[in-house]
């Protein structure tokens, strides 16, 4: 064949475009209100198991619908599932899935807790097994509660010394004040020590029902034969009550720019963020938003990382995201930038969201952001993880089997309208809240002007 | 519901296929096949890290890589990441000790734009440096350190252990980010003598993965590649060193509420038997809430937070760490005199049959979990290539570890692992003011 010539004055032209398509995958509720998603992926001899239960940390008691609040049950709670089985003690269920290569987690989010198992295929179906075994009769007990209890007590520690963790916790404080979403998922220390036996008990007995529940399964499997063997290991126990909702979240809107500024002396740089609560995950703008997001600050060549970064060297990355929720989730933006220029990163940032409320975005910029979403797509669902991440999203939110089906189509159709209107609803520069944790002393005259400023310094640490 | 022992996950055999080519400048092409997803990974090596830099001159290869996005002769400053996301491409480059890498993947109809990109700042990079570009990338690259280290709970530690286990004059001893007065001093003639050492096609390795017709994907990398000129040989390092001779021992303040401890060693290059034996034995001793040194201090006595072993795959010499956090009121002395007891106790008594199984079990589950991503898969293809010449050791890499027997994870603490060869770093909370 003869060489080919290449001309290197302008990109080169596509080939030829190869379709893609979200992987097939069964949905079947069994009798008793248990639901399975199962997907065969045969690249590598893996699966991924998971239990998914209406348990997640919006339901953690908050006043004023409690009377006290009890900020970390929720995650409290899913992180005992494997502490102790009627069969089996904290270490012997981990010694058994490790001893396969496996990973055994269970946890909570915001909407949901999860018992996942990954292991080789092998082992399917003992993996189910032992996920039925821990959701179904943990024991909860009183040395594995404290020992746990002293983890999170030392981990919320390390929080409040790490500057990421520190801007995140006050700003979801601020924006979200008498939710549950104001405080850390983990909890907070009062809470955290208030917590007892009969709270996790409770809780377990009335968020865990597998009516209502979920099985996820994802890897070198015959989704049929999964299904049969849910049936024969979970279903039975299933036909409970069905967990209750959650409840509805409506934190009120900032009074106008609000800052706070958490001290943290000698620090050789400032964290900031800037947010305020979004939308919730259905939200009919939630793929507009998506699209403004990612042409916003949800890329590398977005408009706000190339300011901050590319343009003024301010910052190592700067991005931001709406968080889908069951309830209505944030809107973030996130950089750690050089001190002195903090509060020129905060005043460019709110001009790029007034800028994209107020005008409508470029025609190459509105291309080039669909045509990034399109194009990436499949990169985003190479692993069994991935895909059951996605099948998570249809489960918790509720959303058809052939929403990954039209996820092109819509994206296709989205206008630069639409991106404007969904900006202009969603989006409130006017009234955000701007977290800056760095030496208050430099950042706080940096930062006048902008509106209210709380300075928060910490406390001396106790003694010994 | 048990396993035995003998029972040979290594069963599990992956189809890894794969055609190699070397041009005429001395490039060497790899080549996988895999058209389960319409993608193509895209993955340059260079073989050259913060090893190949002096002291006084640190952080040159990493900055060197942030200038290697700024545009070349026939493309824009900002617009490298511009033509591949507008394609729905994911990209990035790192820098290590040992080599730095640039990586693409893209729809496979792209394969032609991501060639045309690398192939234009490997070959026509020098036109389009300019100085604003090489100011502001030493900003973001100082911010980069500030975030990562400087401004980072512990951030300082790893840098210090590198600096206490390989003399000032060993290619090990610096960060691979530099350090602030060195990225401060960099000039633009740095960048360009950097690049006519080390950037040409003889230094480097290129593997393409995924959807491709392996006779086709040469073809059009011969021609966005072929004209590039070979560059001369590339300056050895020398990296000969003499033994630790001693324990060395320090304390760092830091804006921390819990005290941290690392235990490090030097240990076999990645590639030797031994690199596997210490990797088997990190396995042991730490690794899932059953592992030796978890059980022990997370679990039974609550001494630690957490602890972590591990070994780095460098190909001088790797370092061989473990990391533990302790609990509120815990002192780091406490932490250290337990995981020491189990270190003495690995070099002289073989690993419990359950915690050997589990680190080769665990081992295996992670590298074929690693080859589920095609940039993985491509990644190590050209690592392979890079460090041994061997684009087939990535299919016989889950064996290197089934050949390791347990009486060689005692050799390798008792060889390794002695007090006279140990670094030991703890991090406390500073003093109150």
């Amino acid at each position: 064949m003869p060489p080919l010539q290449v001309d290197r004055t302008a990109p080169p032209p596509p080939g030829e475009l190869r379709a893609f398509r979200f992987p097939p995958f069964l949905r079947r509720t069994l009798p008793g209100g248990l639901t399975v998603y199962a997907a065969r992926l045969a690249g590598v001899p893996l699966v991924s198991l998971e239990l998914i239960a209406r348990a997640g940390g919006q339901h953690d008691p908050t006043p004023p619908i409690s009377p006290i609040s009890k900020a970390g049950l929720a995650t409290f709670t899913a992180s005992l599932l494997d502490e102790g089985s009627a069969r089996r003690d904290a270490l012997e269920i981990a010694a058994w899935i490790e001893r396969l290569g496996g990973y055994l987690s269970s946890a909570a989010d915001w909407d949901s807790a999860y018992v996942a198992a990954a292991l080789l295929a092998e082992h399917t179906a003992d993996g189910l097994d032992l996920l039925a075994e821990i959701a179904l009769s943990p024991t909860f007990p009183e040395p594995e509660i404290e020992r746990i209890r002293r983890q999170r007590a030392a981990e919320l520690l390390r929080r409040g010394y790490d500057p990421s963790s520190q801007a995140d916790d006050k700003l979801f404080e601020v924006i979200y004040a008498g939710t549950p979403y104001a405080a850390p998922l983990l909890g907070r220390e009062d809470t955290l020590e208030s917590l007892v036996r009969d709270d996790v008990v409770a809780f377990y007995e009335s968020h865990y029902s597998l009516n209502g529940a979920t099985v996820i399964a994802v890897g070198d499997l015959d989704p049929e034969e999964l299904i049969r063997d849910v049936e024969k290991t979970l279903a039975p126990r299933s036909g409970q009550e069905p967990a209750p909702a959650g409840p509805e979240i409506n934190p009120a809107p900032l009074d106008g720019v609000v800052v706070h500024v958490v001290d943290r002396p000698g620090a050789s740089q400032t964290e900031l963020r800037l947010g305020h609560a979004g939308v919730k995950r259905t939200d009919p703008d939630y793929l507009a938003l998506t699209v403004m997001n990612m042409l916003l600050g949800g890329k590398f060549t977005s408009r706000i990382n190339l300011n901050l970064r590319e343009r003024h060297g301010y910052t190592y990355g700067a991005s931001t995201r709406f968080a889908g929720r069951l309830g209505p989730g944030p809107f973030v933006v996130d950089a750690a930038v050089s001190t002195a220029s903090a509060g020129a990163a905060v005043r460019e940032v709110l001009g790029e969201l007034r800028r994209i409320r107020e005008e409508p975005v470029e025609p190459h910029e509105m291309h080039e952001t669909v045509s990034y979403m399109m194009g990436v797509y499949p990169y985003t669902l190479q692993t069994i993880g991935d895909v059951a991440k996605r099948l998570e999203v249809l489960a918790v939110y509720g959303l058809p089997d052939d929403h990954y089906d039209g996820y092109a189509d819509r994206l296709a159709a989205a206008t630069r309208e639409q991106i404007l209107e969904a900006a202009h609803r969603h989006l409130h520069p006017e009234r955000i809240a701007v977290v800056a944790v760095g030496p208050a002393d430099e950042v706080v005259p940096q930062l006048e002007g902008l509106g209210e400023v709380t300075v928060h310094r910490r406390p001396e640490p106790a003694a010994g | 519901m048990t396993l035995t022992a003998s029972e040979p996950a290594a069963a599990l055999q992956h189809e890894l296929p794969f055609e190699r080519a070397t041009l005429g400048n001395g490039l060497r092409v790899v080549l996988h096949p895999d058209r389960s997803l319409p993608l193509v990974a895209i993955n340059l090596w260079y073989h050259v890290g913060s090893k190949n830099e002096r002291p006084g001159r640190t952080g040159f290869a990493h900055l060197f890589e942030h200038m290697l996005f700024q545009g070349s002769q026939h493309v824009g400053t900002n617009d490298h990441f511009r033509h591949l996301q507008q394609v729905g491409g994911v990209a990035n480059g790192s820098t290590w000790f040992d080599r730095t890498n640039y990586y693409e993947t893209l729809p496979a109809h792209h394969l032609d734009l991501g060639l045309w990109l690398e192939s234009d700042r490997m070959g026509f990079l020098l036109p389009a440096l300019t100085r604003e570009t090489l100011d502001t990338q030493r900003d973001v690259v100082m911010n980069e350190r500030r975030q990562r280290v400087d401004n980072q709970p512990y951030g300082r530690a790893s840098e210090r252990i590198h600096e206490l286990l390989y003399p000032a004059d060993h290619p090990y001893h610096w960060p691979v980010i530099g350090y602030m007065d060195d990225i401060a001093a960099a000039t633009l003639e740095d960048v360009r003598q950097f690049f006519r050492t080390y950037y040409a096609p003889n230094n480097a390795v290129l593997t393409l993965a995924g959807d491709l017709d392996p006779d086709e994907a040469l073809r059009r990398v011969e021609a966005w590649f072929g004209e590039i000129p070979a560059g001369p040989p590339v300056p050895p390092v020398s990296s000969m060193l003499a033994p630790l001779g001693g324990e060395r021992r320090e304390v760092i303040e830091d804006d921390v509420r819990l005290p941290r401890i690392y235990i490090a060693f030097r240990g076999p290059a990645y590639g030797r038997r031994g690199w596997y034996a210490g990797d088997m034995l990190a396995g042991a001793l730490s690794g899932g809430k059953s592992s030796a040194l978890y059980r022990d201090l997370v679990y039974e006595r609550q001494i630690a937070q957490d602890v972590g072993a591990w070994i780095s795959p460098y190909e001088e010499v790797a370092t061989f760490m473990i990391v533990s956090t302790a609990r509120p009121g815990v002192e780091a002395g406490v932490l250290e005199t337990a995981i020491l007891e189990h270190l003495d106790r690995a070099a002289v008594e073989p690993p419990r049959a359950a915690d050997f199984e589990r680190s080769r079990h665990r081992m295996l589950t992670e590298f074929y979990s690693g080859l589920q991503k095609l940039d993985n898969r491509a990644d190590l293809f050209s690592q392979f290539t890079t460090y041994f010449d061997d684009p087939g050791g990535v299919a016989r890499e889950a064996d290197r570890y089934l050949e390791i027997e347990p009486r060689e994870l005692t050799e390798y603490a008792a060889a390794h692992c002695s007090a006279d060869q140990r670094v030991v770093v703890t991090v406390v909370p500073r003093a109150s003011r």
